[in-house]
């Protein structure tokens, strides 16, 4: 018995014997071409719906998968809704006292204009007292900037594997929308006022509803209204990859340095000796305007990269 | 009062022209299957719809920094709308080579051909 084991052991460091032969598969598989297999697949499919009866199984098949399709559909709904509405039901009524929720709320409310500096409590929350969720947040959008420039960046190693017709007649890469006249004189009327709103929001985050997310947005937006109007070339006379680069790496950078060492105090920030200024004026608020800045520039870069790199396959050439 | 009774009424009149407008809107834009069908209910009230919305709200704030401000939505609503519109139905235009089916205007490329065909044979 040992003998046989050891022979075994044998004739497999030898490379005679197979020991996972009895689970994998030893059928030959023929190398065919793509298109062979698939018309094989083809005819092998119409042999079986010959056979008698076939469609009436496959019709019943059919029918069944649907059926079970809607009821499963409709069962995971109703668990679904069951399961939200029993959280909501669960949840403290509105204005209801309950020291969990309300010790902080009530921080917030009474004493964040008074530490922070910012008439707009949201803006005070999100890039003061909680200033590392935000910065997460835009280290995200950073990343999935990066992700779509992984997969959709055209350069001399990738651009052979384009498929034939890509730029051909009959696909929207053909038709230019910036050599319509149309869209030029719309953008000359809104461009200005889109871009004067969107550095309005930004600058006026702490006082009122807005911020960096969404006044980087409304810029962000601008800048895809400018590339559709007067075409890539004109942004990429101001706005090409390496500015892009710039000021993503050095709004993050500011952001990083400013906020980051919150992750080791357990979010406790340290006192802030930047002047708080009146509240209501733009220049106020302390560390809230340059870190909203700097958010605000991070997302405006990511929306103009994630339309560019669908569009054309680059940010824009040096 | 008797203005105030003006005002409401002309209020009313434009919310429910609204409504009715973005109803239509709503059903159209479900229930066409064409594109160029669906642009046309979109617009119905992208255009009447909201400009009598804002003129209603506009109308019941009376003489204010807000009602600029609606109007001032409306205007831009009005240049971007006609616009975005324009450039779906180019796309569509540019991309649809079966769109001859659904347009009159637009001739059957394949019928030209054996025009031509014929002509050259000639």
């Amino acid at each position: 018995m040992k003998k046989d084991w050891k022979q075994k052991v044998d004739r497999w460091l030898a490379g005679d014997l197979d020991v996972m032969a009895h689970i994998t598969d030893g059928a030959e598989v023929r190398d065919v071409p793509r298109q062979e297999r698939k018309e094989n697949a083809r005819a092998a499919q119409e042999r079986v719906l010959e056979t008698a009866g076939a469609k009436r199984v496959i019709s019943a098949e059919r029918k069944g998968f649907y059926t079970m399709y809607n009821v499963i559909a409709v069962i995971s709904c109703i668990t679904l809704i069951g399961v939200l509405l029993f959280t909501v039901a669960n949840l403290p009524r509105y204005g209801e006292e309950n020291p969990r929720t309300v010790e902080v709320v009530s921080r917030y409310v009474e004493k964040g204009l008074e530490e922070t500096g910012a008439v707009n409590i949201v803006s005070g929350m999100i890039l003061d007292y909680r200033a590392f969720d935000t910065l997460g947040e835009s280290h995200v959008l950073f990343t999935a900037l990066l992700c779509v420039m992984i997969l959709l960046r055209r350069d001399k190693k990738n651009e052979a594997m384009a498929p034939a017709g890509a730029r051909a007649l009959g696909t929207d890469a053909y038709y230019n929308i910036a050599k319509d006249p149309i869209m030029r004189t719309v953008g000359a009327f809104l461009l200005p006022s889109i871009f004067l709103y969107g550095i309005y929001i930004l600058l006026n985050g702490q006082n009122s509803p807005g911020g960096g997310f969404s006044g980087g947005a409304v810029m962000g937006a601008g800048l895809i209204i400018f590339a559709s109007a007067y075409g890539f070339g004109t942004v990429d006379r101001f706005f090409t990859e390496r500015a892009s680069r710039i000021i993503t790496f050095v709004s993050l950078a500011f952001y990083s340095f400013a906020k980051g060492y919150v992750f080791f105090t357990g979010a406790n920030g340290l006192d802030n000796h930047i002047p708080k200024g009146t509240p209501g004026a733009i220049l106020s608020g302390g560390m809230i305007l340059p870190l909203d800045i700097a958010v605000g520039m991070v997302v405006a870069c990511t929306m103009y990269g994630f339309y560019s790199l669908f569009k054309r396959g680059s940010i824009g050439h040096d | 009062m008797t203005g105030e009774w003006i005002r409401f009424g002309i209020v009313a009149f434009f919310l429910i022209l609204s409504l009715v407008c973005f109803t239509a809107e709503v059903i159209g834009v479900y229930r066409f299957g064409f594109v160029m069908n669906r642009m046309h209910a979109a617009g119905i009230g992208d255009s009447l719809g909201l400009f009598s919305v804002l003129f209603a709200m506009t109308v019941a704030s009376g003489l204010e920094l807000q009602s600029l401000k609606f109007l001032l939505i409306a205007v831009f609503m009005w240049f971007s709308s006609p616009a975005s519109t324009h450039f779906l139905g180019q796309v569509e235009y540019f991309t649809n080579p079966s769109l001859y089916l659904r347009a009159e205007r637009i001739p059957d490329p394949g019928e030209n051909e054996a025009e031509k065909a014929e002509e050259e044979d000639r």
